[in-house]
């Protein structure tokens, strides 16, 4: 038999497997074979194992049938959203690993951009926020390994290490030449809440979702704060400013403290009965008190399930700017046989009164900048800006209205928060009483 | 062979922003072992049936096998594709008929479009487009992501047809340019008298090469009185061409002998090819110039006019552009078709091109030492290339202390870039007697 033969009988083979697993694995597709989509996609099949066979046979290099299939993979999942993507088993079994233990890391979320590695949050008081490492800087290199052209896996896996160990990352932040920095690894766990007084009221800061203890704390730090001011809470700011999300139980327990039952959010599939609704505990820990939640462009998922609920029911006036808008979620489905695990978008959330938040975020009642007007909206990282991001259905307007930003002074400090100066004078005033009364009239929520 | 599916309700861990967690269940029915390819197969099959099934939106299965097999291609080297049967149509046509275009070769880097080289006397030329410059918008629209044969469709069009594309370039703002399409002119040679000297420029390898290259010898040879006393070829920023072409060029300076050979994944799949016998320059010194947007064609001229040693190689490494690409129709072309990159260049020497390109035999730059390295980016500092298999493991090392013992011959201080220190060093070289020893030294 001549070797063409051979492999013209392998690739046939390869064509007629792909195929009909592909149908076996697709319930939709076997029940229904003859409609003109599903034709299409059988012989998109055919196209795909001729074009594995071909490269197999023909590329100038041997190549593994692992990887090419694998960047198939990530090259399908990557269209769909940033969020999608392919682990295969070696790296899955690390993630499964790196839940369990506790590493030690730098404290920085990291993100690539342009093939390189940057910071997209240092958190507060994290060994990398203490050796001077800010979000927006790039990290070019790991132990004088450059990470350019590394996935962004290999690149934090070369940051992980024993807590109390030392590392040295080259550093880039703009406008500035690189430099080396040295961090001692710790255990992070993002501090879960900080409070103070602040003028005769309460102040809490949740920096992150990403811990378990949460809810617990933020339930210690109010009544911290209530002793703090003789026994009342007369008004609370919870600061949500650039906090990037966590565990979705926390952020519906949080929630759960300022309403007395209902909604928080649903999570909601492609088809009706993939609804999942989220509800509060009954029973509420201030009910009178006005709160006023602080939010930005980086406050994010969790954060915004929070300020969401809290704004859909009539809880809390939201100020600051309109949020990130990850709404989507994303489902780890292990692949038993193969070993890797697939991350897919599966679900989407709402908030109560049935608004998507994925690429819209959450728009404040009141919105507040930092610094001075220059003149324009200076546009902001956010879902809608990562290329291929899963849209909303809701296409109405969703930007911030620039002539109702509430801009801080020309010659106002940047040392000063000027958000929160305007959080503090509108639960000192009846301002919160009527963007309450505007609020319920824009949802009409009952 | 059954499965079955374990509900999503069941599999998902709902995750939120850094966090995962899972639990699973599921059964999977007893079944064959295949071997590894069928297995891989198989695991594709599964992952996108689940996309199909559990997605958050409904999405579009051909698209989503499309993406894959662009994922998959794009994962081999810059250079290999999906064509689909639209754009191969228009390949078909392109390679034939007349076409609007802008006149410059374009690779693909981290998801953008860069430009190899602009083709003289083109709108791209004329417009200022520079080697190394990205192309990151048409029409003000991102083309990040974008595969290059779909960018390359959107710059092509109607001769006379306006377009806007959007330039980044280091350390400059970005910036948009407005060209009109137009067919690209053929006229690819040139020549004339510098210094005494026959200088001939070649600034792309397309069908008329070889003829315009004869012209070119001839024209020269009556000028001069029937003697041409040294011959000057450039071939910096040549971004290449046909390889017959190529072949052709050097035969007009070598006298038959192998000219290049390229080979494929098997030893069976090398093909030799030798130039023809009668060489059109015969005894005429020649200096080839070379720079770091040199490649492909450019290089196989180069190296081989190095490796028989019959000329002496002057200038700035060149581009590392040495892999061949194929373009194989899929079901007669209904399905479109696959570049891919099948086999590498090799000089007669058995140097691999690709990666590392031609060092020249006598390096010059052409601007002055600014202290930091000027060094335009090729093919070995692209993500993804196919690196070049001569190299060492340690080959990272070796280099950095090769170019560090490179003397380069850089123009003085406040040279001005439109003397052309590069030609000048060339003529010199074949005016002042010292050609015939660093010829030999070369050797």
């Amino acid at each position: 038999m001549s070797e063409s033969f051979k492999t013209h009988l392998k690739r046939g083979a390869a064509i007629l497997l792909l195929a009909t697993s592909f149908a076996a694995w697709s319930p939709t597709l076997s029940a229904n074979p003859q409609s003109k989509e599903d034709q299409e996609a059988l012989a998109k099949m055919e196209l795909f194992a001729d074009v594995f066979a071909r490269v197999r046979e023909q590329y100038v290099e041997d190549v593994s049938d692992k990887e090419l299939i694998e960047a198939a993979l990530n090259g399908a999942l990557e269209s769909l959203d940033p969020h999608s993507s392919y682990s295969p088993p070696a790296e899955f079994k690390e993630q499964r690993e790196a839940v369990k233990r506790e590493y030690g890391g730098l404290g920085i979320e990291v993100t690539t951009d342009a093939g390189l590695v940057k910071v997209n949050h240092a958190i507060e008081d994290g060994p990398a926020y203490k050796a001077g490492i800010r979000g927006g800087d790039y990290i070019t290199a790991v132990e004088g390994v450059k990470t350019r052209g590394k996935s962004l896996d290999d690149a934090v896996k070369g940051m992980r290490g024993l807590a109390g160990d030392p590392i040295t990352v080259t550093v880039l932040s703009p406008n500035m030449s690189p430099r080396d920095v040295v961090v001692i690894r710790e255990v992070v766990r993002g501090r879960a809440v900080r409070h103070r007084v602040e003028q005769g009221l309460g102040y809490v800061f949740i920096e992150t979702f990403n811990n378990t203890s949460l809810t617990k704390d933020l339930t210690k730090a109010l009544k911290s704060l209530e002793n703090d001011l003789g026994g009342t809470l007369p008004g609370l700011i919870i600061d949500m400013r650039s906090n990037r999300g966590g565990l979705l139980d926390q952020s519906v327990s949080v929630s759960g403290l300022f309403m007395d039952g209902g909604e928080v959010l649903s999570s909601r599939g492609r088809t009706a009965e993939d609804t999942e609704r989220y509800h509060a505990e009954p029973g509420e820990l201030y009910p009178n008190m006005p709160i006023v939640v602080l939010v930005n462009s980086g406050s994010a998922s969790a954060a915004e399930i929070v300020a969401g609920a809290l704004q859909d029911r009539g809880r809390a006036v939201v100020l600051g700017r309109r949020t990130f808008g990850k709404g989507s979620v994303q489902s780890v489905i292990p692949l038993i046989k193969h070993g890797g695990a697939l991350r897919m978008t599966t679900q989407k959330y709402y908030t109560p009164s049935g608004k998507s938040i994925q690429g819209r975020g959450i728009m404040p009642d009141m919105l507040v900048a930092t610094a001075p007007d220059t003149g324009e909206i200076r546009k902001r990282f956010r879902e809608d800006s990562l290329p291929n991001s899963l849209l909303n259905p809701d296409d109405t307007d969703y930007e911030e209205n620039y002539e109702d930003i509430i801009y801080p002074p020309d010659d106002w400090s940047s040392s000063k928060d000027f958000q929160l100066q305007k959080a503090i004078e509108v639960l000192k005033t009846s301002k919160h009483r009527t963007l309450l009364a505007e609020q319920s009239k824009r949802y009409n929520f009952p | 062979m059954k499965y079955i599916l374990p509900t999503l309700g069941a599999v998902a861990a709902i995750s939120l922003f850094a966090f995962s967690s899972s639990k699973q269940t599921a059964i999977a029915v007893e079944r064959p072992s295949y071997d590894e390819t069928f297995q891989q197969l198989e695991l594709f099959a599964d992952v996108l049936a689940r996309v199909r099934n559990d997605y958050v939106v409904d999405v579009n299965d051909g698209e989503l096998i499309e993406d894959a097999i662009n994922g998959m291609l794009q994962s081999l080297d810059p250079h290999s594709s999906y064509v689909n049967p639209d754009a191969f149509r228009d390949l078909q046509v392109s390679t034939s008929g007349e076409y609007g275009g802008l006149g410059m070769e374009v690779t693909t880097e981290e998801g953008f479009v860069k430009v190899i080289a602009p083709i003289d006397d083109t709108p791209a030329k004329r417009a200022g487009v520079k080697a190394g410059d990205y192309i990151t918008e048409i029409e003000g629209e991102s083309i990040m992501g974008v595969s290059l044969t779909e960018a390359v469709n959107r710059m092509r069009g109607k001769p006379g047809e306006p377009i806007t594309i959007t330039i980044a370039r280091e350390d400059e703002e970005q910036m948009e340019i407005t060209m009109t399409r137009e067919v690209i002119k053929r006229q690819v040679v040139k020549y004339e008298i510098k210094d005494g000297m026959g200088y001939i420029r070649i600034s792309q390898f397309n069908e008329k090469a070889d003829t315009g290259l004869a012209d070119a010898i001839a024209g020269l040879e009556k000028e001069m009185g029937g003697k041409i006393p040294g011959i000057v070829l450039d071939l910096r920023g040549n971004p290449g061409g046909l390889l017959d072409q190529s072949i052709k060029v050097s035969s007009a300076f070598l006298d038959g002998g192998e000219v290049v050979s390229t080979r494929g994944r098997v030893a069976t799949d090398t093909e030799r090819y030798n130039g023809e016998r009668g060489e059109l320059a015969k005894g005429i010194p020649l200096v080839v110039l070379i720079d770091g947007a040199s490649a492909s064609a450019s290089e196989i001229v180069a190296g081989a006019v190095q490796d028989r040693n019959r000329g002496l190689v002057i200038g700035m490494t060149s581009f590392g552009k040495g892999s061949v690409q194929s373009v194989i129709p899929l079901r007669g072309g209904r399905d479109g078709a696959l570049r891919l990159t099948t086999q590498r260049y090799y000089t007669p020497s058995g140097r691999s091109i690709q990666g590392t390109g031609i060092d020249p035999d006598i390096f010059v730059s052409a601007v002055p030492d600014d202290g930091k390295e000027r060094r335009i980016r090729r093919e070995a500092d692209l993500r993804n290339t196919i690196p070049n298999e001569n190299a060492d493991e340690d080959s990272d090392d070796t280099t950095e202390e090769e170019v560090a013992e490179i003397i380069i011959d850089y123009p003085p201080e406040g040279f001005e870039i439109e003397d052309d220190y590069q030609l000048q060093k060339a003529i010199e070289i074949l005016k002042n007697g010292t050609y015939p020893n660093l010829l030999a030294k070369a050797g």
